[in-house]
């Protein structure tokens, strides 16, 4: 009997399940996204890890990977797509131009991170970070939403 | 045969004309009857006392590469009746440098927002003046000096 039941709270299930079927949502806006497609690729591979299928619809997503750099006129935008997501989501702030404003943070067009706009989970270094930074990060936004520790 | 005001050529040997401004368009017209077909790239430089608008041309025939220049203080005639491709290109040139395309069917901001104050390529762009963009509820852009009302 003992071997054939497994007893658990729902709410730790569901922090389980919502961290092992992340659906991302399609968003490049620079060249991290290169990589992000190359994670999302055949030889990354990071449907193993339980994030699967990219989804070109906000309202399908539950994940954002902000990768790229954040332009001034993109910044509303992102806000708007954000909006747009069910809860519960997440954000990764991809890169060096996401998390601070990169290379252009004195540049008169560039938002000094994506955190000015949305709020992130997980700020992942890199310029570009390479896919196995990405798979990090995933993992690591895993094991916060398993341990609570997410901002929505 | 238009006049042209100085010749030189680059290092690995592209001509360099310099036409004033007033017979630019009747130039490349008549280089493009040359055979310089292919309109390149537009650019533009700022010399402070002045403005630069470059304009790089290619043979398809014969591979042969010319490299127009024209002085101006701001405005310059459109050469979108000869190349269409060059509309972008003005615009772009007109959003960065703040050079005026006489004749231009749509001379808007092409990158960055309507309503962005100054030319940020300019020399004399003040850099410490940021400004912030926020969407309005008509869907268009709205650029504000105060950074509470945009990203």
């Amino acid at each position: 009997m003992s071997d054939s039941i497994l007893v658990t709270s729902i709410d730790e299930a569901m922090k389980w399940g919502t961290g092992k079927s992340l659906w991302p949502f399609t968003f490049g806006l620079a060249c991290c996204a290169i990589e992000m497609m190359s994670t999302m690729g055949s030889d990354y591979d990071w449907a193993r890890f339980g994030s699967d299928v990219f989804r070109d619809s906000p309202r399908h997503s539950d994940l954002m990977i902000v990768s790229g750099t954040v332009t001034k006129k993109m910044a509303p935008r992102i806000r708007r797509l954000y909006d747009q997501m069910a809860f519960p989501k997440f954000v990764i702030s991809m890169g060096a131009c996401a998390s601070a404003g990169g290379p252009y943070v004195r540049g008169y067009s560039v938002v000094d991170g994506v955190d000015q706009v949305v709020p992130v989970d997980v700020y992942l270094y890199g310029c570009p970070p390479r896919p196995e930074a990405l798979i990090q990060a995933l993992k690591l936004l895993q094991d916060r939403i398993v341990a609570g520790k997410v901002k929505h | 045969m238009i006049p042209v005001e100085s010749e030189s050529s680059t290092k690995n040997g592209i001509k360099i004309v310099y036409v004033a401004k007033e017979n630019l368009l009747a130039f490349l017209t008549e280089k493009k009857e040359q055979g310089f077909d292919t309109l390149l790239m537009i650019t533009g430089v700022d010399y402070r006392d002045h403005l630069e608008v470059l304009y790089h041309l290619l043979s398809s025939k014969t591979n042969e590469r010319l490299i127009v220049k024209t002085k101006t203080n701001e405005e310059v005639e459109s050469v979108t009746s000869l190349w269409k491709g060059a509309n972008w290109h003005e615009r772009e040139a007109w959003d960065l440098l703040g050079i005026k395309f006489l004749n231009h069917p749509n001379l808007t901001r092409i990158l960055l927002p309507e309503g962005w104050v100054g030319h940020p390529l300019r020399k004399d762009y003040p850099m410490d003046k940021k400004q912030y963009v926020n969407l309005a509820d008509d869907g268009k852009d709205r650029v504000s000096f105060e950074k509470s009302e945009g990203y």
